[in-house]
């Protein structure tokens, strides 16, 4: 009797267990541990939280581990931990370029798939690199951003960061190149980059400068979150015709975005920190099931997402870009301003 | 006379056996063992070979201690060793980058490690009158500023020849080197302090440096001697670091200072001076390399980890004393 009784449930166990994967993830019982740069950054663990559902919801179990400090040698004890725990995937964002080759190499002869987001090791290091946007990404966005709100002639100016921004300067000079490859930008004057430091009241002052100085202005791109968060506010305040874009902080920017004549900003950019996290999560679990290696010209679907293929990074490595960065404007602001 | 262990002061010596499980190294070896029990209860990763594995990275830290306990019982301080570290590890990736053989690179992070801990020594003996924590603080800042300097502005360096450094990352069957290593010096750092003339004269320099200077010791000499080769183990620390990120930047060896210090007080040896043992010291940095192992195979949040190690610590340096009263009531009661 107790063997029939067994035997059935046993044979329950296995029709349930054959029609499972029917219904279930991808990525069953897999587990993936995503390595961040340090505890307590708020942008990181919006990408963070998106990984573990997306993971999770291809039924992965995901840990998020963060170092004792933001240093690499701190990430090497967690990667030792990681490496003892044989997860299936490390997903990383590395603090340092070269100094975690030798512990991901570990961990890689050990079966684990290496995969990095956000901020990349060598290209020795990692099997693949997920990023957000390239340069020149960011630099057509904002350039049609211009175009656009300029209604396709006028003169624009830009309000940078510090004159030695690495990132600001190479927007602005794909920015640039752009607006000069292309006929359809031939209307627009780019007048002056004006510089602000990241400072409120200096990116105040020289947006007024530039409203001095330029009357028929039509445009300010700020690439920078205090740039366009001060000339927002200057620009609203006096009622000024000129309109802004740029790259900022939803919950800064909040109240001047607006298609109207009484917001200062009609939409403005950032990365889609969330669809990081997401596009991570899914090319991780295709290096786990093996369908892609990381290797050139791969493609792989990432769900809903749509299809990606990898191409070469600037580093000699391969990477999945995430496309272009997200846009914000009235329908969307306020949702995202909780996350950001 | 005071024991060697310096915890105690007795005339009688009771039975061995009573007297070793009754010692403070005594308590830190049922410690030890009680850690790992906890360790592979919680962790079902932590056995042996992962212990092993994980291993190198914490080791390089328990060099420091080593020298450091020297210089805790001189009743001293040196803060400084994480920024020799720093440099060290510096020098050797430049040194390394030019091509060199790696026994010059060897040799130059001992050189810079050992020129570093003169430097202090020097300080500290010509103005005698000088507190070393404030020396020592004031070299840390130099000694990184050094390093930050020839790092420029990327802040980092990687070794663009990794051979030799992987050669010291290496292991015989699953044991790595550096364990061999360090278990060797703290065998010589050991019987040197216990049993060695050198040591009696350290211990008395802690206890009360004039009395010592008195009876003819040169307390200087071997000030200096301690500080310079807290210096060259430093310059070894930084070999072993490098051996396993394969370069060095700007945050390298922060804190190492204060984990070697930590390790000491927790074995036993009294910032005070003239007290404790290496014994305990080199226990203590066991338990504490093989919780943080354990601990952190589980994820457990690495700030949680060091809340622990930090309530450790002041349970330890609160002990004796706790038994100390207790003793007392006990004999007034009598």
């Amino acid at each position: 009797m107790n063997k029939k009784v067994l035997s059935a449930i046993l044979c329950g166990t296995m029709i349930v267990g054959a029609a499972c994967p029917v219904f279930a993830g991808t990525a069953d019982g897999k587990k993936i541990a995503l390595v961040g740069k340090s505890a307590g950054n708020a942008f990181f663990e919006i990408a963070a939280a998106s990984f573990k559902e997306a993971a999770e919801a291809e039924g992965a179990t995901v840990d998020v581990v963060y170092p004792e400090t933001a240093t690499a040698d701190a990430q090497i004890k967690v990667l030792d931990n990681l490496i003892s725990q044989q997860p299936d995937a490390i997903c990383i964002a590395a603090n340092d370029v070269n100094a975690l080759q030798a512990k991901l190499e570990e961990a890689m002869a050990e079966g684990i798939k290496v995969s990095s987001f956000d901020s990349a090791p060598n290209k020795d290091s990692r099997q693949v690199f997920v990023n957000q946007a390239g340069t020149v990404a960011v630099g057509q966005a904002l350039m049609d951003a211009v175009l656009d709100i300029a209604g396709g002639e006028g003169q624009w100016a830009i309000l940078s960061a510090t004159s030695q921004a690495a990132n600001q300067n190479a927007w602005i000079d794909a920015m640039k190149t752009i607006m000069e490859g292309d006929e359809k930008y031939s209307g627009l004057e780019l007048v002056e980059v004006a510089y602000g430091d990241d400072e409120p009241q200096k990116s105040t002052d020289q947006t007024a400068a530039l409203l001095e100085k330029y009357p028929d202005l039509k445009v300010i791109c700020a690439p920078t979150t205090v740039g366009i968060a001060a000339a927002a506010k200057y620009l609203q305040d006096n009622g000024s015709a000129c309109k802004l874009t740029g790259l900022g902080l939803p919950s800064e920017m909040i109240e001047y975005t607006g298609a109207d004549d009484e917001h200062s900003c009609p939409y403005f950019y950032l990365w889609d920190m969330q669809g990081l996290g997401k596009l991570s999560a899914y090319a991780t679990i295709a290096l786990v099931n093996d369908e892609i290696t990381g290797a050139l010209d791969e493609t792989f679907t990432a769900s809903d997402l749509g299809e990606y293929t990898i191409t070469e990074a600037d580093d000699g490595g391969t990477e999945i870009v995430l496309g272009l960065p997200l846009q914000f404007n009235s329908d969307n602001i306020e949702e995202m301003a909780k996350l950001y | 006379m005071a024991g060697k262990s310096g915890r105690s002061i007795n005339n009688v010596p009771e039975s061995s056996l009573k007297r070793a499980f009754l010692s403070w190294e005594g308590i830190l070896l049922v410690l030890f063992v009680v850690i790992n029990i906890f360790c592979a209860c919680y962790s079902e990763y932590y056995n042996l070979n992962s212990l092993l594995r994980q291993m190198p990275v914490y080791l390089a830290e328990v060099f420091l201690m080593l020298p450091m306990a020297y210089i805790l019982v001189l009743g001293e301080i040196d803060i400084s060793v994480g920024s020799i570290v720093c440099l060290s590890a510096t020098m050797s990736c430049i040194v390394c980058n030019t091509g060199a053989p790696f026994i010059v690179v060897i040799i130059t992070a001992l050189v810079v490690g050992t020129l570093c801990g003169a430097v202090n020594g020097f300080i500290l003996t010509k103005f005698t009158e000088l507190p070393p924590m404030i020396v020592t603080l004031a070299t840390q800042i130099i000694f990184r500023g050094i390093a930050e300097i020839i790092l420029g502005s990327g802040g980092s360096i990687s070794a663009s020849n990794t051979d030799g450094f992987r050669m010291l990352a290496g292991k015989v069957g699953s044991v790595p080197y550096i364990l061999f290593l360090v278990l060797i010096l703290a065998v010589i750092f050991a019987v040197i302090l216990g049993k060695s003339t050198f040591g009696r004269r350290v211990y008395a320099i802690g206890t009360n440096r004039l009395t010592a200077y008195y009876s003819g010791i040169h307390v200087q000499k071997i000030r200096m001697i301690i500080y310079t080769i807290m210096g060259t183990v430093s310059g070894l620390c930084a070999l072993f670091i490098v051996s396993s990120s394969y370069g060095a930047n700007t945050t390298t060896g922060n804190g190492f200072e204060m984990d070697a210090i930590a390790m000491a007080v927790f074995g036993g040896i009294s910032s005070t001076g003239g007290k404790g043992n290496l014994a305990g010291g080199v226990i203590s940095a066991f338990i504490i390399v093989c919780l943080r192992v354990g601990l952190g195979q589980k994820n457990v949040h690495a700030q949680v980890i060091l809340l622990i190690l930090g309530v450790l610590l002041i349970c330890a340096v609160a002990l004796p004393n706790v038994v100390k009263q207790i003793q007392r009531t006990m004999k007034t009661r009598k």
